[in-house]
């Protein structure tokens, strides 16, 4: 067997790996308020995750990448197909390593910021520090702070404004009967719109920013108008509980959640599959471009990996959230949903890789200002920040390493 | 297991307090039951309560510690840190008022009441119980007040406070009855001074209801 396939079917094993440690670290994002507010059951949450992170990843995910995550690092460092072989090889287990550190420890990092990470450490030491996309790194930084606050101001108001509107009001579930084609609405226009702005398949579509906003409008009028409709005719009988707010947003929290675990499907699968891509595509025809194809069946094979991690790691965290988190009700499990996802829509939008773990913390911490929550850590962030910051440096270490002693065999 | 993003979420302070309200409250039926057992001095359980009350304030110390030492800086509740604090500490203070209360019965295990302050002496303490039962209810609805921030809830926490203030209003007028008998009775100097002092402890006990009471005002305002 040439040296070539060796590093193709050890590409296989660090990208499920990679996969596998996706699933268990960012598991809490999409499903954690869902399951503190319990709205679904940890089983539910772990299943529901599991297969649509596949169908996001198999269907949605992008079926061509960059060749280098983010274009943080120059192409040109890739023209020798040895050095971008051993390059992909070393950010793709550096990644993997740092991710699976972190799942081990419990801390929620980004993994597209462990693979950006990697691949820097692989580009410095094959091209020096010229190569490096200084102002893409500047961006990444950037998002430290931009999606926490983004998302802690949207969470806030939303907050707020269902207090104002609907929690506070006489005839509780009358109102959020009432209003639910709003709540709903917006919800459906910020997921329409992330889904034509931020995930491949939706870029393929290529609509214009007019056309997807009177896109995500109707949509979320029809369907928001629907889920009315819904509600009022499977709620009925709730009508005489007090809690009738947090059942009709219940309903709508389990929409948002599973959107969040769709995306995350989407955008997360080609951080570790998108270095085995290009191992894959180097290993078939020998040279390679800015961009490459990604086959389907890789995209299952990463799908499958994040499954198969939710899956093993999933339940312990989940466990761990439904206990937790106990005073995170529907509400204000549902104004964390919203302002993650808006976050990610935006700061995605302006260019900035953000993280769903980022946003979620930022959207926590804005329902607990707004006084939504008997009693939240504020201080706890500069502990969670310390981990971002940390990830790019720390993968990018050791991706160096990694990269060098794969050169000495390779 | 421990999740940064899960450690952002603490146990609730409210927990605590409403669980040191129901200590609080366990301690009144056995305070009432205490004091009519030593003054009518037909029981020899008083030691046997008073023992469970010393238990159940360590009990309540032990949950007061708890819920101050579980809320580091930077905390963000839906109420001021040092107004529940001072909250707790006035919640407290009622079961220490309650503890003092025996303690002072017991100095003087002998003590012959005089046969018209016995009823004024277990009147007061039924005025002072009412609060008591009132506090755990209080932290009840407050809860659901931070949960839904209704102004009808709001008004059923101030009616609550209110109460408590009525009460103490009333826990006064009995003490000062009291005082007033004991001053001009034939009985033996140390008997009055006794009387006294314990109308002064047990009347505090309203007192400091009323002031958790005023500092939940504090907390509820908008």
């Amino acid at each position: 067997m040439s040296a070539e396939y060796l590093i193709l079917i050890i590409g296989f094993v660090f990208g499920f790996y990679m996969a596998w440690n996706i699933g268990a670290n960012d598991v809490a994002n999409s499903m954690a308020s869902a399951v503190g507010a319990k709205a679904i059951t940890i089983r539910q949450a772990v299943f529901i995750a599991g297969i649509l992170n596949i169908v996001g990843a198999t269907f949605i995910g992008s079926h061509v990448t960059n060749t280098i995550r983010k274009g943080i690092v120059s192409t040109d460092v890739m023209s020798d197909p040895h050095i971008a072989l051993a390059g992909a090889l070393a950010a793709l287990l550096a990644a993997a390593l740092w991710v699976s550190f972190a799942t081990w420890r419990s801390l929620p990092v980004s993994t597209t910021h462990s693979i950006v990470g990697a691949m820097i450490g692989f580009g410095i030491m094959a091209g020096g520090f010229s190569v490096i996309n200084w102002g893409k790194l500047g961006a990444v930084a950037l998002s430290w702070v931009i999606s926490p606050v983004f998302s802690l101001v949207i969470a806030f108001v939303m907050f707020k404004v269902i207090v104002r509107v609907i929690l506070s009001k006489d005839a509780v579930f009358e109102r959020s009967i009432r209003f639910s084609p709003y709540f709903i609405g917006i919800a459906i226009f910020v997921v329409v719109l992330s889904f034509l702005f931020k995930t491949p398949l939706g870029k393929k579509f290529s609509i214009s920013m007019p056309m997807a906003l009177i896109l995500s409008f109707v949509l979320a009028a029809v369907l928001g108008y629907i889920g009315k409709i819904l509600l009022r005719k499977f709620l009925v009988e709730k009508q005489g509980n007090g809690n009738g707010a947090e059942e009709v947003f219940r309903k709508i929290q389990i929409g948002t959640s599973c959107y969040v675990a769709l995306a995350q499907g989407a955008n997360d699968v080609a951080n570790a599959i998108g270095p085995l891509a290009v191992i894959y595509f180097l290993v078939k025809t020998g040279t390679i471009g800015a961009k490459v194809p990604v086959p389907i069946f890789l995209l299952m094979f990463g799908g499958v990996g994040i499954a198969l991690g939710i899956g093993m790691a999933g339940k312990r965290v989940m466990t761990t959230i439904g206990t937790k988190i106990t005073t995170l009700t529907n509400t204000r499990g549902f104004s964390v949903d919203f302002a993650a996802a808006t976050t990610v829509l935006l700061a995605s939008k302006l260019g900035l890789p953000v993280s769903t773990t980022h946003a979620a913390v930022g959207g926590v911490l804005g329902v607990g200002l707004a006084r939504g929550l008997e009693a939240v850590n504020f201080r706890i962030i500069f502990q969670i920040m310390i981990y971002w910051v940390l990830t790019v440096p720390a993968s990018a270490i050791t991706s160096m390493i990694i990269y060098k002693i794969i050169r000495i065999f390779y | 297991m421990r999740i940064p993003f899960l450690s952002m979420f603490m146990t609730s302070p409210f927990d605590g307090m409403q669980e040191h309200a129901e200590v609080v409250k366990d301690c009144a039926w056995a305070f009432q039951e205490a004091v009519e057992c030593h003054i009518s001095y037909q029981c020899s359980r008083f030691d046997s309560l008073r023992g469970d009350i010393i238990e159940m304030e360590r009990e309540a110390d032990a949950i007061k510690r708890r819920i101050r030492g579980h809320i580091p800086k930077g905390t963000i509740m839906p109420i001021d840190k040092f107004q529940l604090f001072r909250y707790l500490r006035e919640q407290d203070s009622v079961l220490d008022s309650v503890e003092h209360a025996l303690d002072w019965l017991s100095l003087r295990p002998d003590e012959k009441y005089p046969k018209e302050i016995q009823q004024d002496i277990f009147h007061l303490v039924e005025t002072v119980v009412d609060p008591i039962d009132e506090l755990s209810k209080m932290i009840v609805e407050a809860r659901k007040y931070f949960h839904s921030y209704k102004e009808d809830q709001r008004i059923v926490v101030k009616d609550i406070i209110r109460t408590l203030r009525l009460q103490e209003r009333e826990a006064d007028r009995v003490e000062h009855t009291i005082k007033a008998k004991i001053f001009n009775m034939d009985v033996d100097p140390i008997t009055v001074y006794h009387v006294v002092r314990l109308a002064e402890i047990i009347g505090s006990i309203a007192d400091h209801a009323e002031n958790a009471g005023d500092m939940m005002r504090a907390m509820v305002a908008k």
